[in-house]
């Protein structure tokens, strides 16, 4: 047994966290190994001594402490790492792998951070994926729910879990993920990386998995026929396959009365037509088709932009390309500066730019109603993909105006038609059991 | 269901996008009053022509019309569907150019028609190139955008409607129903390609006929809009006389100037619809005939599609273009009798010689 405990002592002879303390029982020494970053050691050794007060000898100890006895060196290493503590004695072979009390490095239950139910509950994942699957489990106590629970990863074996109801989720749809998760060889640290084993979409800026905070989301979509995965240290459910629909429909719509949450839905989907529309609509009767405009109308347009020295394209990317800027500084900033950005970039891109005959103030109310417009839609990183959407139609009303805003919009539409994941495609209402859905 | 609805979107959007240019012009040449009853017969003779070919299918289930063509044998399928697939072509080639100048004279009056072109061919060229499930599930995002257009454009145009233009409502004779260009006008129409498409979904005449109700609204609106804002005297001498009617139409509380801008944009969502199924057509056309070279279907899409937009560019002028429709349209006329009589012909012998073994 010596052997065991210099092998263990060199193999973590450089990680600064590794502790082998040493116990005397029955005058017999044992050792305690393990990592102080993830075990309570003060704690923990209070609690084997306890132990060790109630047990005649070593050996009733070792009974007393664990069920994992005699372990070989491999998995004592595995099992080091995973955060136990391993108690070996000096004098005979043996070891256990103990149960310790471990550092709570895992944050509770708390509110939703990127996503704000209304009328719903307000618990949110975390980054401990038993307690993720323990949320779904509260809300969904069904023997239907399968829960498959993977390894991957090169370096790191990182949990993986996928959870789908019986009977409800494709079967082909089932069968293709499992095998996809299998063929997963190198580590996943994050859900891109992920996306690259779903298929071939690599340069897509739409992401085969809808990403939700909300247990209730969570369950909603278990139960429309979707399989859900989670990833260990990440406290979101990834639902596969994503759809178009799920940028407009929320389920927490459903706790208003069935008109109320239609409305709100048209109104998404007519945020994020808005949102992509809008800045090309401006540029396109501004600067191609004035005439399409009633008289008094495009006088009015051409009135506010007196003055103004750029051309309509400059102007117009230039001040989306500036609030795309101040959303995404607002995001990284600390909440302490944030509000200052808010301010001054209100301040700056609103009034002074208006007043220093940069933009027409015509624009400043076209930029305030794409800001808000792309806000509305559900899922964060869909709305990150409407407003880059919107660049590629804005080139093109800038050419052939009205005319080319409408066939950016085609493209769009047929570039989102043509999207499939596990040949689901993209822009289906309702995925069938039997996997065929259209 | 779903691909039920979407092959009738797509047959209401085939059809509408061929009905907008000529069709009004043509049926006001036919007869002096009573149009409704030319459009009518006109419908009647196409639904009979698709219930014949829907008949004929339905005798090969999964098998589409190359196939059934293969089956008769290798020369009748290369004499009947190589013609078919020049026609095609010289149909994409007119259609995008007769399209741009619709739309140039719309939107831009002041660009060169290349460029425009060149958009064109560009969005229909990676619509096909992006198959057929595609082209289904966008037809139905692309429907319920347009079909409002149009439905706000046939509304508004009531603004300079004069009702005893429609007068007398009685069609005087039946003898339209034996002129050449009452034949004609079937070219107007564009089932055959869903012939392509049953590999995908079996076809069905009942949500094909409700379509054709959709699509006989949208004819007889093309048709009487300029007839009650013109006048039968005055129609008949313009062409385009659609477009025009639309021109004059000016709500008062609307921001934009004209309504003809809608009919631009429907137009041109329609076209590149059709044109893209008909490139489709061709691409699986020559990839199951020519099977041993062995190209993808994407590369005879690509060629095709550069013929077309090359061809597009050298036709000289307007008058050229609506010479080179006509012929087109009347080839079309020619495949759309023989292509689902052979079917049907075919279909019919097939099974009653099967039966024929059965007995015997």
């Amino acid at each position: 047994m010596e052997n065991l405990v210099k092998e263990i002592q060199n193999m973590f002879s450089d990680h600064a966290d590794f502790f082998m303390e040493k116990e005397i029982k029955d005058s017999t020494p044992i050792y305690l190994m393990g990592f102080n970053t993830l075990i309570d050691l003060t704690k923990s050794k209070l609690y084997v001594r306890q132990i060790a007060g109630t047990s005649a000898s070593v050996q009733e100890l070792f009974i007393n402490l664990s069920d994992q006895l005699e372990i070989d060196s491999e998995q004592i290493i595995h099992a080091l790492l995973k955060g136990k503590l391993v108690i070996v004695s000096e004098k005979d072979e043996r070891n256990a792998i103990v149960d310790p009390i471990s550092r709570n490095l895992t944050r509770s239950i708390a509110e939703p951070l990127s996503e704000s139910p209304l009328l719903s509950s307000v618990d949110a994942f975390g980054e401990d994926i038993d307690t993720n699957i323990g949320l779904i489990r509260k809300r969904l106590n069904t023997e239907r729910l399968y829960h498959g629970s993977f390894e991957i990863g090169e370096f790191e074996s990182r949990k993986l879990s996928m959870l789908y109801i019986k009977g409800k989720a494709p079967d082909a749809l089932i069968g293709e993920i499992k095998r996809q998760i299998n063929q997963i060889d190198t580590d996943i640290d994050t859900v891109e990386d992920l996306n690259k084993y779903f298929g071939e979409r690599r340069f897509s800026i739409v992401s085969h998995v809808f990403q939700t905070e909300l247990p209730n989301e969570a369950t909603h979509f278990l139960k429309k026929n979707r399989v859900v995965l989670f990833l260990d240290n990440y406290p979101f459910a990834l639902v596969f396959p994503q759809t178009l629909m799920d940028m407009f429909n929320v389920s927490s719509d459903r706790n208003y009365p069935t008109v109320i949450a239609y409305v709100i839905r048209t109104l998404r989907a007519i945020g994020a037509i808005v949102n992509v529309l809008l800045p090309a609509l401006y540029v396109s009767v501004v600067s191609v088709n004035p005439e399409a405009l009633k008289i008094d109308l495009a006088l009015f347009v051409s009135e506010s932009r007196q003055g103004i020295p750029f051309p309509a394209l400059v102007e117009t990317i230039t001040m989306v390309v500036l609030v795309d800027l101040t959303l995404e500084a607002i995001v990284r900033l600390p909440k302490s500066v944030g509000p200052t950005i808010t301010m001054v970039g209100g301040i700056i891109l609103g009034q002074a730019m208006v007043e220093a005959k940069l933009v027409s103030p015509l624009l400043v109310i076209v930029i305030t109603a794409i800001v808000i417009s792309g806000s509305v839609v559900s899922g964060i990183q869909n709305s990150l993909y409407i407003r880059l959407l919107r660049y590629p139609i804005l080139i093109l009303a800038s050419i052939f105006g009205l005319l080319g805003m409408f066939i950016g919009f085609l493209f769009i539409l047929v570039y989102l038609a043509s999207l499939k994941s596990n040949g689901i495609p993209y822009t289906t209402f309702h995925i069938n059991r039997k996997g065929d859905a259209k | 269901m779903i691909q039920k609805l979407q092959i009738g979107f797509i047959f209401i959007i085939m059809y509408v996008s061929l009905n907008h240019l000529f069709y009004p012009d043509l049926i006001l040449q036919l007869t002096n009053y009573g149009h409704w009853g030319v459009v009518f017969c006109q419908g009647l003779l196409q639904l009979f022509l698709i219930w014949i070919y829907i008949k004929g299918l339905s005798y090969f289930p999964q098998q589409d019309v190359i196939d059934i063509c293969l089956k008769i044998g290798k020369p009748i399928a290369f004499i009947l569907l190589i013609p078919f697939v020049i026609s095609l072509t010289v149909l994409v080639t007119i259609n995008n150019r007769l399209h741009t100048d619709v739309i140039i004279s719309i939107f831009l009056p002041r660009t060169p028609s290349w460029p425009v072109l060149v958009l064109l061919f560009f969005i229909t060229t990676y619509i096909a190139l992006t198959g057929l499930g595609t082209i289904l599930r966008a037809s139905f995002f692309i429907f319920f955008m347009v079909i409002p257009l149009l439905l706000m454009i046939t509304f508004t145009s009531f603004i300079n409607i004069d009702w005893y233009n429609a007068a007398p409502i009685r069609p005087p004779s039946i003898n339209f129903l034996i002129e050449k260009n009452f034949f004609y006008l079937m070219g107007y129409s564009a089932f055959l390609p869903l012939g392509f498409m049953v590999y995908k979904t079996a076809l069905t005449f009942r949500s094909i006929f409700l379509a054709w109700m959709c699509v006989m609204f949208f004819s007889l609106s093309s048709v009487y809009i300029p007839l009650l804002i013109f006048g039968q005297e005055s129609a008949i001498s313009l062409t385009f006389s659609m477009v025009r009617a639309i021109y004059t139409v000016d709500v008062d509380w609307f921001f934009l100037n004209k309504q003809s801008m809608f009919l631009g944009l429907s137009l041109i969502g329609f076209t590149v619809i059709l044109n893209a199924v008909l490139l489709w057509v061709i691409g699986r056309i020559m990839q199951k005939l020519l099977r041993w070279i062995k190209v993808e279907i994407s590369y005879w899409i690509i060629a095709f599609s550069v013929v077309a937009f090359l061809g597009a560019l050298m036709v000289p002028s307007l008058a050229w273009t609506e010479r080179i429709f006509f012929w087109s349209v009347g080839a079309q006329v020619f495949f759309m009798i023989i292509i689902p009589l052979t079917i049907y012909i075919y279909g019919f012998i097939i099974k009653r010689r099967t039966a024929f073994y059965e007995e015997g």
